[in-house]
């Protein structure tokens, strides 16, 4: 493989590669941008491995040969899975993708690695890119897996009337005129039965990427057609059937004949999702009576209990999972800046870090970028300074202080310590925070109305997707109200950007941008943590929580 | 007596009137909250003006009161927001499965209490009366919660004797049984204890029982063939009203056990603001207090000859 070989992948690849080998670009990075171009995983790593100088291994498999059968039971809350355009949780992606898949997957390892499709090319600008869907796959119903059944998913995601978040998040396929949203003409052309090429009104990088998020499995071309309820007709092309399902109990999936599926033989003979509602001493009673193998997620006040348990593993990963504090700049008394500069200065991140989340992570910098990210820099830090922030205020028109509310969801627990620290740090200042803890349904109802609330956002790959879904002028996600075209242009450079270094740097102004904004405090980022019996092998903990059960077998 | 049965069952039936009436406002007037429950809240305003037409909330309410009252006694309570299916199917079973450990809890509650309080009550001040007492206060005096998790750590922890959780999830399996039905018995038996024992001890000192005891009766029976049928008045009613508490006083253990009772039912309906589900289970929870009131009542009248309501 030489250079010229690589460049017919993608022209930006030699640049990566030359980055590699002068330490310019991290290998995680290189690993990550090739990949994203169209350079296949297996050929990134050997080159990495090669321009390091060191083995290209991938990640090590347990000790011990795979025995086939078994059901693994995992407990998760079981929500209703219907349709998979409206995903909002992942627990029901997990679900789903047992059956249905997506175009692209990412790795627990944070790298986005072909599925459904096979391969895919960008053009210079990033701006058009053509995806190879892969042959031979087959739904569960017999028919074969073909480019009307992507175009079919993405009419569905991309119409208003369906309501789904993949509206902003491929907003670049669709125009909107006089109010009214819809595909750009041509955005989305079929070139042959397992080839489409996605026209885009600007550049972007994370195309891919997106399509590995949680919302994005394929269905059937006559999903709507057959009833638009994955539950009442599980028609897909992935390695379970679904048996049995039923929300606020359980789902029961059955392997499908080994032959059918595109993929290698799954180990396990079924998986059984068992809701163990919302008590956190039933979710550890049950691993520890042997009545579930494995747990969605743990939180971390059960970290201690669950380390004494014998026949218990416990796993971890640092993620960019995080809680954002964030206000809305259209409400008083938050649309004036100076009160959120204020409240900002009255936080001391690593401290709110140690009081609401045991230490198990690292501090923010209020903005979406995650040191985990590629784009990540590492602004100067931000210092506690009441004076400022009494200052700020006097200036603002609130010399006695300010009375305001914070809203927080009552699970995960250590929403509510958030606020709570955040109420006691900021009470030397004058400001009376009162700290509302909210049941789910509440909370969630209206999410982006809140003045003043904790919101948590999963971990995605990079960090433009959190700026582009949360930040951009108008999106559905955007939960603070901002709206500043200057970030706008400068997010839509940024997503034309192959260079890592240049991106960087773009993306540093728009860090610095909703830092100086202060319309988000983004306290500390999060390790997740979970448990499992002893008896799960191969099982790899997901930064976001998805779960990819066709290497796990149960010994 | 049929008329006294009659006014209890028309105050009954008037209770159940005026709840409903308040479950309905607080509910189900405002029909813009119920379109935003049921559609989300990414739906247009004009979608959920024609849902709301489409189901009849632009009326008076006291049309839709009327035509509410109707499907409810035709047992349709509406599908449920979160659990998508028709809330009545789902109330039956969740019912049956409270009913079931309730019944197990009665079964070995009320037989272990009142023998406890009898031994208690029937030699007031001694060494077996102050023990049982005070073992009784102890236990009522640990709130579930605590003792679930007390229990669960010795029970399936440490001697890993029991299942940590009942979710049934392969079928009935009565062993996941008993540690919820064990929580419910240890926090409930004090109270009927204490009331068979004050009941028992108060009967011990009438004159009728002293003459027994003159007259040579042996103890024994003293106690069981005299004093333990006129004891047992006071103590049965009460016995009968913590029926009431086993229907919706034991969400924590269910929700602790992950049990799918009634109780997690409505918990998890409050919590999530599924108004078909909580209409539903309040109606059933005030009929089930009701409907107990009333026959504590009627059965009281039975064992006492000495009371008439007429």
């Amino acid at each position: 493989m030489n250079i010229e070989d690589l460049r017919k992948v993608h022209v930006a690849i030699p640049a990566l590669v030359e980055d590699l080998e002068r330490g310019r670009l991290g290998r995680r990075d290189f690993l990550r941008t090739a990949t994203l171009l169209g350079l296949s995983a297996g050929t990134a790593y050997f080159v990495a491995g090669k321009a390091t100088g060191g083995h290209a291994v991938g990640p090590v498999r347990a000790q011990g040969e795979p025995r086939k059968g078994g059901v693994l039971r995992i407990g998760m809350s079981v929500l209703d899975i219907s349709d998979p355009a409206v995903y909002d949780w992942s627990e029901k992606a997990n679900v789903a993708r047992q059956i249905v898949e997506p175009l692209a997957r990412v790795g627990s390892d944070n790298i986005t690695r072909p599925h459904l499709a096979e391969r895919w090319e960008a053009n210079d600008d990033v701006s058009e890119w053509t995806f190879h869907l892969r042959r031979g796959v087959r739904w569960n119903n017999g028919d074969e897996f073909t480019a009307d059944d992507v175009i079919a998913t993405f009419e569905r995601w991309l119409d208003p009337a369906t309501g789904s978040s993949n509206l902003g998040r491929f907003s670049g396929l669709t125009i909107t005129e006089g109010g009214v949203t819809r595909i750009a003409p041509g955005a989305i052309e079929k070139i042959d039965d397992h080839t489409i090429r996605f026209k885009l009104q600007r550049s972007m990088l994370a195309f891919p990427e997106s399509l590995g998020d949680y919302p994005a499995l394929i269905t059937h071309r006559d999903f709507v057609r057959s009833g638009g309820n994955l539950i009442e007709n599980p028609v897909g092309t992935g390695p379970f059937l679904l048996e049995s399902f039923s929300v606020g109990e359980g789902a029961v999936l059955k392997k499908r004949p080994p032959s059918e599926y595109w993929g290698d033989e799954v180990y396990l003979d079924g998986i059984q999702y068992l809701d163990l509602g919302g008590d956190p001493a039933a979710q550890i009673a049950g691993l520890a009576s042997d009545q579930v193998d494995l747990l969605y997620t743990l939180d971390i006040a059960l970290l201690p209990a669950v380390r004494n348990m014998p026949n218990v593993k416990v796993y971890e990963k640092v993620t960019a999972i995080a809680g954002f504090a964030r206000m809305r700049v259209d409400q008083k008394p938050f649309d004036d800046k100076r009160v959120r500069q204020a409240i900002q200065a009255c936080i001391d991140h690593q401290r709110v870090l140690d009081l609401a989340y045991q230490g198990l992570g690292v501090k923010g910098e209020d903005h979406p970028v995650s040191p985990i990210h590629p784009e990540y820099s590492e602004l100067p830090a931000l210092v506690q300074d009441y004076g400022k922030a009494k200052s700020l205020l006097a200036e603002a028109g609130y010399p006695n202080g300010l009375d305001i509310e914070i809203n927080c969801v009552a699970d995960p627990k250590w929403e509510g310590n958030v606020g709570q620290v955040i109420a006691e740090m900021v009470a030397p200042a004058g400001i009376r925070l009162k700290v509302n803890i909210l049941p789910g349904g509440t909370y969630w109802d209206r999410w982006t109305s809140w003045p003043f609330s904790v919101t948590q956002w999963t971990s995605r790959p990079l960090g433009i997707q959190v700026l582009d879904l949360a930040y951009r002028s108008g999106v559905p996600w955007n939960e603070t109200g901002y709206s500043n075209p200057e970030f706008d242009r400068i997010l839509d450079q940024a997503e034309a950007t192959l260079d890592v270094g240049e991106r960087r740097e773009l993306v540093r102004r728009l860090q610095q941008m909703l830092q100086e904004d202060a319309n988000t405090i983004v306290p500390f980022w999060t390790k997740i943590f979970t448990a499992s019996t002893d008896r799960v092998q191969d099982y790899e903990y997901h930064v976001s929580r998805e779960q990819h059960l066709e290497k796990v077998w149960l010994s | 007596m049929v008329i006294f049965l009659g006014k209890r069952l028309v105050y009954m039936l008037l209770t159940m009137l005026a709840v409903s009436i308040l479950v309905f406002l607080l509910l189900e007037v405002n029909g813009e909250a119920v379109a935003t429950k049921v559609l989300g809240p990414y739906i247009s305003e004009e979608q959920r003006r024609l849902w709301l037409e489409a189901n009849g909330y632009l009326r008076p309410w006291s049309v839709r009161y009327v035509e509410w009252l109707g499907r409810i006694l035709s047992g349709d309570f509406g599908e449920s927001i979160v659990f998508k299916v028709p809330v009545a199917g789902l109330l039956a079973q969740r019912l049956a499965n409270t009913g079931v450990l309730g019944a197990v809890v009665l079964a070995v509650m009320v037989p272990l209490s009142i023998a406890l309080g009898v031994l208690a009550g029937m030699r007031e001040g001694s060494w077996l009366d102050r023990s049982i007492s005070f073992v009784s206060v102890l236990t009522t005096s640990i709130p579930e919660f605590a003792s679930a998790v007390l229990l669960t750590f010795v029970f399936s922890y440490w001697l890993g004797w029991l299942p940590g959780i009942s979710m049934m999830a392969e079928g009935f399996d009565p062993v996941q049984l008993i540690l919820p039905a064990m929580v419910l018995i240890l926090y409930g038996f004090g109270y009927i204890t204490r009331m068979m024992r004050a009941s028992m001890a108060e009967v011990m000192q009438t004159a009728y029982i002293r003459a027994a005891v003159l007259k040579g009766i042996p103890f024994r029976h003293v106690v069981t063939r005299h004093a333990l049928r006129n004891a047992l008045i006071a103590p049965f009613t009460v016995i009968i009203l913590q029926v009431n508490w086993l229907l919706s006083g034991v969400l924590v253990v269910e929700f602790a056990f992950a049990y799918k009772g009634f109780g997690a039912l409505l918990l998890e309906g409050a919590l999530n603001q599924d108004i078909y589900v909580i209409e539903a289970c309040a109606l059933v929870s005030v009929f089930v207090a009701v409907a107990t009131q009333t026959v504590a009542d009627i059965a009281y009248t039975y064992l006492n000859p000495r009371i008439r309501f007429t």
